[in-house]
């Protein structure tokens, strides 16, 4: 445990210092792996310790965003504050969701999610008090002035998004490798011999549906911050491919590699950006290019890594020891 | 009074469509096991291939035959070259029981930003096979188009051909045999690998139909068909997924359910409508109304 909390405090550490030494974009683009680092976080709870499949995590972002949004527009409240109401949101709305879905198995439960990402941008839509098409800004104000002159806006949301990021990501890895993520994972290997065992399996469950829509929602809100508006747009269909394709490349069942998931996340649009650049006919190939990767890669890593890339390297390992 | 004999007809007519894309998802999911997202891309790319035939050729009903066939080519590639494999490596771990339906999803990407980098984005619209001005009754003219009536005519020959090949046909037993017993339909001698890839190839020929039928009332994107997709899931819900009977029947109901909340009630509550459905089902009769108390299989 104190070794968690000084290569935590490390990590941070080192963040600090990488922040201060590159440029704005880099800064922008760190903030975006945190984003992304929470909400993958999310989905190797759920999927990989809990073994439920949801495509629903991007309008769970969608929840959080926007609660924090309105609380932040409405009430005039803390920074912090928003964040909290986007994390209450969305657990609540994970629990709702998650009652529901205890009782249905991968093609539903996939089936059903699926059905909530497609629609719920939409419904964003239809009502005036979540702004429409065009959304709601999402403002949490410039750097506090003791932090100096040239302390950039970016930097001040990359600050932010690596502080909650660590501390989420300290919070899920406590809870993973607790009595909880051993419960998760003996529901997800045999559900019958756990409850033989004496565990409530549909509890335990809702339980991780609940927890993984929190750090959704988190990362929706921090997500709106980096941004500056939370709109039906930004929590596409695509976010939740996306996200569940980090967390395939990452290794469905492993936290420390959810960063390089969204490392990887947040490079494939520079990579399309350069590529397309080089090909011409920039716009179809901006809006599809970064796709088409996001698809290859995890038609791919489904197919030859379908537990992570970790996994490959321990099987490769044993393989020379044998022989 | 006439406007509920209206909607009615106009729920016919959309629910004629969700029939369709809710029996490509059941015969996959009755011979594989996967709920098929990509089903979406696939009559997507059929659509398109439609689209490019019968506006070069001014007539939809050889666009419709085309993208019948690559819908069934599509289907069948997917299975023989991708399932197959799949299921090859994909087979042990955490990942074993997530990896069909993030595969499909894989594919339901890949098909999307093919067709996008190919067609483009911006909407495309069919040349209709007929008229979409109302019917005139007396001296009012009803929503109800010789349109709807083609879609609902449509939709049953397809109905009535599948279920000719499902039960006077030795290829419609082996389909059945090797989706309800594959291993005793092995020993019987059916060769169900193959039986898996036909059944893949009707679900996309049937897919192809439905992406067709709806774009003849609408636009055709390459995100046109997600909603089609959930509509059709919710009415393979409905019927327990495992039954084509009961797909169909949930399509109509959902079809002509969902356009009276459109009627009545507005736009914005016609996704909400569905989801509940979808939501109500799953907890109060997750076996779908087909179901015999046989516990699901899943």
């Amino acid at each position: 445990m104190r070794k968690k909390i000084l290569l935590f405090i490390v990590l941070g550490w080192v963040l600090l210092i990488v922040g201060d030494r590159v440029d704005e974009l880099r800064v922008y683009q760190g903030a975006q792996i945190a984003m992304y680092t929470i909400a993958l976080a999310s989905i190797v709870l759920l999927t990989g310790y809990s073994g439920q499949v949801s495509l629903g995590n991007g309008a769970m972002m969608a929840v959080g965003g926007y609660a924090a949004a309105l609380t932040l527009t409405n009430l005039q409240t803390p920074i912090w504050f928003a964040f909290l109401m986007a994390v209450i949101a969305a657990s609540l709305f994970g629990a709702l969701l998650g009652a529901a879905a205890a009782r249905l198995s991968g093609p539903y439960l996939a089936g059903t999610t699926l059905a909530l990402a497609v629609g719920l941008p939409a419904i964003a839509n239809q009502f005036t008090f979540l702004g429409g098409e065009p959304g709601i800004l999402f403002d949490v104000g410039f750097p506090p002035e003791r932090l100096g002159e040239d302390f950039t806006q970016y930097k001040w949301f990359f600050w932010i998004a690596s502080s909650i990021a660590l501390v989420a990501l300290f919070i899920t890895s406590n809870i993973l490798s607790s009595r909880f993520g051993r419960t998760w994972q003996a529901v997800r290997g045999n559900a019958l011999a756990a409850e033989l065992a004496g565990v409530n399996s549909s509890r335990w469950k809702i339980l991780a549906f609940t927890i993984s829509s929190a750090l959704a929602g988190l990362a929706g809100a921090v997500f709106a911050m980096n941004i500056s508006l939370v709109a039906p747009g930004a929590y596409s269909l695509a976010l939740s491919f996306a996200l569940v394709t980090g967390a395939v490349l990452a290794g469905i069942s492993s936290l420390p590699g959810v960063a390089f998931g969204a490392l990887i996340l947040v490079a494939i649009p520079e990579v399309a950006d350069a590529l397309a650049g080089r090909l011409g006919d920039a716009d179809k190939l901006n809006n599809y290019l970064p796709g088409l990767i996001v698809s290859v890669l995890l038609i791919l890593s489904v197919i030859y890594t379908p537990n992570g890339p970790g996994e490959n390297l321990r099987k490769l390992r044993h393989k020379r020891k044998a022989h | 009074m006439q406007k509920v004999f209206e909607t009615i007809l106009i729920g016919l007519s959309t629910g004629s469509i969700y029939a369709l894309m809710s029996l490509a998802l059941v015969l996959v999911w009755r011979s594989t096991r996967v709920v098929n997202f990509a089903q979406a891309g696939q009559a997507m790319f059929s659509t398109y291939i439609g689209f490019e035939i019968s506006s070069r050729s001014e007539v939809f009903w050889l666009g419709l035959l085309f993208a019948i066939v690559a819908g069934a080519l599509l289907g069948a590639g997917v299975d023989y070259f991708f399932m197959r494999v799949l299921f090859k490596h994909a087979n042990s771990g955490p990942a074993a029981v997530v990896a069909p339906v993030i595969a499909t999803l894989g594919l339901l990407g890949l098909i999307r930003s093919f067709v996008g980098l190919t067609w483009g984005g911006e909407f495309k619209s069919i040349e209709t096979p007929a008229s979409t001005n109302g019917f005139t009754i007396g001296d009012s003219t009803i929503p109800f188009s010789p349109l709807n009536v083609l879609i609902i005519v449509t939709t049953a020959l397809i109905l009535i051909a599948l279920a000719i090949l499902f039960q006077r046909t030795n290829l419609g037993l082996a389909l059945r045999a090797s989706a309800y017993a594959p291993e005793i339909a092995q020993l019987a001698g059916i060769r169900t690998a193959r039986t898996r890839t036909i059944g893949w190839a009707i679900a996309g020929g049937v897919g192809g139909v439905a992406g067709m039928l709806v774009t003849a009332n609408n636009f055709l994107s390459p995100y046109s068909l997600d909603l089609l997709l959930v509509f059709g899931f919710i009415a393979a819900v409905i019927g327990g997924l495992e039954s084509m009977v009961g797909a169909v029947i949930g399509a109509f109901v959902l079809g002509i359910g969902l356009t009276f909340i459109l009627n009545y009630v507005g736009t914005s509550l016609v996704f909400i409508g569905g989801f509940t459905v979808l939501i109500l089902v799953l907890i109060i009769k997750p076996d779908g109304i087909m179901s015999r108390g046989k516990a699901r299989r899943a």
